[in-house]
């Protein structure tokens, strides 16, 4: 599935995904290729520019660690992106729903 | 030259902060030391600089014109307080009694034009930030717009500080010393508050966004101005505009003061200012609509189109364009072209369009 397919869905992704514990850039990209069975084919560099995007839209807060001598950003869900994740959930459900009664 | 260096070149080049930069190459030279060889799927380092750098922009430029009205508003209240103070508590003193005339003239603009330009720009600045507040990445002309009412909002409301700096310096020896300290101390703070606000617009204003797209104008940002056929006059606009300021005003002032001369007198003066303000101002805030290029060729497909199909501003202005060319050519009328401009910007459909332009447009 290209970046094109997830136009619009790679935040709530990400904010799905995080939700179930923190983690840095790369972990996160891993779990989203776990999850979707590889699906998720897109550039791996794209994940940055919307991590940053969420965080200053205050969905996400950061914080640097150190791992085996290497600084990495470790990003967690805040308040806010859990209320946001909750209505995106709703409205994929919705969205999902209609396309499968039509789509049989 | 690895990866990361031309990433790094590339962020450079696009001026983003480098306190993001540094966290940005921090990230992703993690993201390279997890799976050696990735680099590849990192995909290319310039549009992945592009990517932060358009983002960051209009981050940034809707910040800036959020900092930009809150500041605003601060120095408004400032205005308000100290006139109020003035009218209430220390009464006018009269302009001739002050240290000069020179002092007096250049106050009384800041106090009353500067506040209204601010008010306008500052609140077109706002607008437009909050109704693209969903928008990860605007063109770089629509950001550009964005600084320059922020600006031109800033500006006016270091006039309107200034202005009253000036006055409370003109009249320092008429007025009470608890007003003068009031004034002068909140106009000093409004500007810290303006200065804080200029420095986040000139932070903004660095980073280079090449997102493409129309900055849009004023009938963008008001579904109220939908009047179409006001694009292509904007002095008209521009009339309606300084007369409804000159009416409200001079209405206002003679209502207070009980005098209709003196009504009509702030009506003319207030009118004529907001006029100035619209000729010299307005194209650089976005109430006068930005020339659109075009070329009147590019209509001549849309006319074989469904007759129900909706046109769009640039199918207008491409209409506008022929139209003009029929005109030097000859074949119209000055009169013609007027009537012919107004039915194109009030046209909603390909045939509503074409009856316009029919007559005169070369087969497709």
């Amino acid at each position: 599935m290209k970046a094109d397919t997830l136009n619009g869905q790679l935040d709530p992704l990400i904010l799905a995904t995080v939700a179930e514990e923190p983690a840095h850039g790369y972990a996160i990209l891993q779990r989203l290729k776990e999850r979707s069975s590889g699906a998720f084919d897109l550039a791996e560099g794209t994940i940055y520019p919307a991590l940053h995007r969420l965080e200053r839209d205050g969905l996400l807060s950061s914080s640097w660690s150190t791992d085996s001598g290497r600084r990495r950003r470790v990003y967690s869900i805040t308040r806010a992106g859990t209320s946001s994740l909750e209505v995106r959930r709703h409205e994929w459900k919705q969205f999902a729903r209609a396309i499968e009664a039509v789509m049989g | 030259m690895s990866w990361l260096d031309d990433l790094s070149g590339e962020l450079r080049a696009r001026r983003v902060p480098r306190r993001v930069r540094h966290r940005i190459l921090l990230e992703l030279r993690d993201h390279t030391a997890c799976e050696p060889g990735c680099e590849d799927r990192l995909g290319h380092p310039r549009e992945l600089a592009v990517s932060f750098a358009d983002e960051l922009a209009t981050s940034e430029a809707r910040g800036s014109a959020f900092a930009t009205f809150a500041a605003l508003a601060v120095a408004a209240v400032v205005l308000v307080v100290s006139l109020i103070a003035l009218g209430r508590f220390a009464h006018y003193p009269g302009y001739s009694n002050g240290i000069s005339t020179l002092l007096f003239f250049p106050a009384l603009l800041g106090m009353v034009v500067a506040p209204q330009v601010a008010l306008v720009a500052g609140t077109l600045a706002a607008w437009r930030a909050l109704r693209r507040r969903r928008v990860a990445s605007l063109p770089a002309d629509e950001i550009g717009l964005i600084h320059r009412r922020a600006r031109v909002a800033l500006a006016a409301g270091f006039a309107t500080m200034a202005g009253l700096e000036l006055y409370v310096v003109d009249f320092s020896q008429r007025l009470p010393a608890w007003w003068l300290g009031l004034v002068g101390g909140l106009a000093a703070v409004a500007g810290v508050g303006l200065f804080a606000a200029a420095r986040t617009l000139v932070r903004a204003r660095a980073i280079v966004s090449g997102a493409q797209g129309q900055a849009g104008d004023i009938y963008d940002d008001l579904p109220l101005l939908g009047w179409r056929w006001l694009r292509s006059r904007p002095w008209l606009l521009g009339a309606l505009a300084a007369l409804a300021v000159g009416v409200a005003l001079g209405a206002f002032e003679a209502h207070a003061e009980h005098s209709v001369v003196e009504g009509i007198q702030r009506g003319m003066f207030e009118g004529l200012a907001a006029a100035v303000g619209f000729v010299v101002l307005g194209r650089a805030i976005g109430a006068r609509p930005a020339p659109i290029p075009v070329e009147s060729t590019a209509l001549m497909p849309l006319l074989t189109a469904p007759p129900d199909r909706l046109v769009a501003d640039g199918d207008r202005a491409r209409a506008e364009l022929l139209l003009r060319e029929g005109y030097a050519d000859g074949r119209l009328t000055l009169g013609d072209l007027d009537d012919r401009i107004s039915a194109v910007h009030a046209a909603r459909t390909v045939s509503e369009l074409g009856a316009a332009v029919a007559d005169i447009a070369p087969p497709s």
